[in-house]
């Protein structure tokens, strides 16, 4: 196998216990209509004798209700789709320990959310930040979650399907994963850039490039994997280290703002770290007037 | 500073730089900006481009009060790269609500009955496009360490997302407004994910013309949005009207306020998804099918009638759901 791009449905069977994928079902929830969101792939399945909640993209499967809806596009029911498994991923655990929470696997292969008339009048921002919201929630409540990018993983689709995660994990470019917000080409257009400068500064400077690599320099995935066959041990493995830090209350290592910290053990984004800094030091010395 | 302050509550909030809405915000002489100008801290990517810097990097953060009560206030700047989204603005957005949880804690340890109106609350005045492309990968993460402080803030601190300047709210911010618990708009505020000229690059110009500004309005403007329900209040362009409004929400309890958002629970999910099934029901070609579906038969009418006369006449989708749940 050369790639993964555009087969989420083999990358679940390459991931999970042999045939346990139950799809369309996350405890008490049961998607039985084909149509519905038939671009997201919801369902629970084995994941090292455990019980996991999987969440990918069908870019074989178009929504015959929503035209821009094609590729492994995010689209509106897409999103609450997604958002519902993260809703009863949450519900069915309620009760049991941080120890025993299910993992949330994200396999990530969407080259973003849909752009339509019809979407942007009922808001589509509405149904991508729900499924963030979700995420984020079930994240907070201990379940690990663990994203891994095995194909394109493109600016508000990654966002929405992805960066949520406590740990991004992405396949390395010899598998021809794609990590950016725009192309370069389209990068050098809008901002009236010169597109071979723009490709030489590239080389040194990961804040705008395209690729997993530069995203890795930034913090944005914390582990490159190199092998197809490596995938499901690779996971197993995060998914284990993300639930030790939760149990040891270790929160800010985790997702997003861990990734900040990442950053700077990286030298990727090197200001963040000051900014934050300042504005706590700045907001201590005048916290009485406003805190009393 | 009084008679300032004075002079800033008539203002166009269109037409105001994002430093004059913060200080017309809140009360009189409140607020302290936190990583201001002084600091100088610009972004690094920028002067590698050829481009200039601001040392404010296009947002405004600081602390006042409104009526005794911490506002967490963050200000986009549209006239700066469109608002746009890097590491140095992203940080300081993230980190300014980030403190207002860490202040709900701090408070609420010392005093586990401080009263409601003495507790913490965000605010955010949006103008951006999203991303700044010249730090693309930065700004994008920055987005996600958003939404995180965002989900923190749950049960503990109201977010209130204003949207009424010239660049309105789109991309992956326009993600995080939809993920505050009220938002404010004004009939110049634009709020979606994708923006105009992007639709019309996947559409094609004869579905989605975007130099027809007043499509562009009724697609994603603020008298559309207040039909869809998407947006809580609409106001007149005046910080006078904004704040006003932002003090009328301030007043209710969290539970209240928290109610009043579209997304953040499995309830509210499903309640989207009918949304949804309607949209695919009517397939609408424009916004005025939906405005014509909740209710208001002369859809035309609602474009250009003063303000206070098309909050008097407009039918409301939610609206129309409710009758439908009554009946």
């Amino acid at each position: 196998m050369d790639n993964l791009i555009g087969q989420g449905r083999a990358a679940i069977d390459l991931i999970i216990d042999p045939e346990t994928f139950q799809e369309g079902e996350v405890g008490a929830l049961r998607i039985t209509d084909e149509d519905f969101g038939a671009s997201a792939v919801i369902g629970t399945a084995g994941l090292n004798g455990e019980s996991c909640t999987v969440i990918a993209s069908d870019a074989m499967t178009s929504n015959p209700k929503f035209p821009v809806v094609y590729a492994g596009i995010i689209g509106l029911e897409e999103g609450y789709k997604m958002a519902l498994a993260v809703y009863h991923t949450l519900l069915v655990d309620a009760d049991r320990p941080l120890a025993e929470k299910r993992p949330i696997l994200l396999i990530v292969d969407t080259p973003g959310n849909g752009a339509g008339k019809q979407e942007e009048i009922f808001g589509m921002n509405k149904a991508t930040g729900a499924y963030q919201m979700a995420l984020a929630e079930a994240r907070k409540a201990g379940h690990p979650i663990v994203a891994m990018v095995v194909g394109r993983a493109i600016s508000g689709g990654f966002l929405c399907h992805g960066l949520q995660a406590d740990h991004v994990l992405s396949l390395s470019p010899q598998f021809e994963t794609m990590i950016h917000v725009m192309p370069i080409t389209s990068i050098a257009r809008i901002t009236k850039l010169d597109i071979e400068w723009l490709q030489a500064l590239a080389k040194d400077n990961p804040v705008f490039a395209a690729g997993p690599d530069y995203f890795y320099k930034l913090g944005g995935v914390e582990e490159m994997v190199d092998s197809i066959e490596s995938l499901r041990e690779r996971i197993i493995a995060h998914v284990e280290a993300v639930r030790a830090a939760k149990i040891a209350g270790k929160w800010d290592a985790l997702g997003p703002w861990g990734r900040g910290h990442l950053s700077a053990e990286r030298g990727g984004r090197l200001v963040r770290g000051k900014v934050i800094e300042t504005m706590n030091e700045e907001f201590a010395a005048v916290a009485e007037r406003y805190l009393s | 500073m009084s008679r300032q302050w004075e002079n800033l509550q008539s203002r166009s909030f269109l037409e105001s730089r994002a430093r004059k809405r913060a200080l017309g915000l809140v009360d009189p002489g409140s607020f302290t900006e936190l990583a201001g100008p002084r600091d100088r801290l610009t972004s690094p990517h920028l002067p590698v481009l050829g481009e200039a810097v601001e040392f404010d990097d296009g947002i405004v953060t600081g602390v006042g009060l409104i009526s005794k009560r911490p506002i967490f206030l963050a200000s986009q700047e549209g006239f700066f790269i469109g608002g746009a989204v890097g590491e140095v603005h992203g940080a300081k957005l993230a980190n300014i609500i980030r403190l207002a949880r860490e202040s709900f804690d701090r408070m609420l340890d010392a005093d586990p009955h401080l009263p409601e109106d003495k507790r913490p609350a965000v605010v955010i005045s949006f103008d951006t496009g999203g991303v700044r492309l010249h730090e693309a990968n930065a700004g994008l993460l920055a987005h996600a360490e958003v939404m995180d402080q965002f989900q923190d803030c749950k049960g503990k601190v109201p977010i209130i997302a204003l949207i009424g300047g010239r660049v309105g709210c789109f991309g992956g911010m326009g993600f995080v407004a939809a993920a505050a618990d009220a938002i404010i708009m004004s009939q110049f505020g634009r709020l979606g994910l994708t923006g105009p000229e992007v639709i019309e690059e996947e559409l094609g110009k004869e579905e989605f013309d975007a130099s027809d500004r007043a499509l562009v309005y009724r697609t994603t403007g603020g008298r559309h949005k207040y039909i869809m329900g998407d947006c809580n209040a609409l106001v007149d362009d005046s910080i006078a009207a904004f704040r006003t409004a932002l003090k009328e929400i301030l007043s209710k309890t969290y539970n209240e306020i928290a109610a009043m958002g579209c997304i953040g629970s499995l309830s509210k999910v499903e309640t989207q998804l009918k949304w949804v099934d309607l949209c695919a029901k009517l397939s609408p070609k424009d916004a005025k099918d939906v405005w014509r579906y909740a209710g208001n038969e002369a859809p035309d009418d609602l474009v250009d009638m003063p303000l206070d006369l098309y909050l008097k006449s407009v039918k409301r989708l939610t609206d129309r759901c409710k009758e439908n749940q009554d009946g």
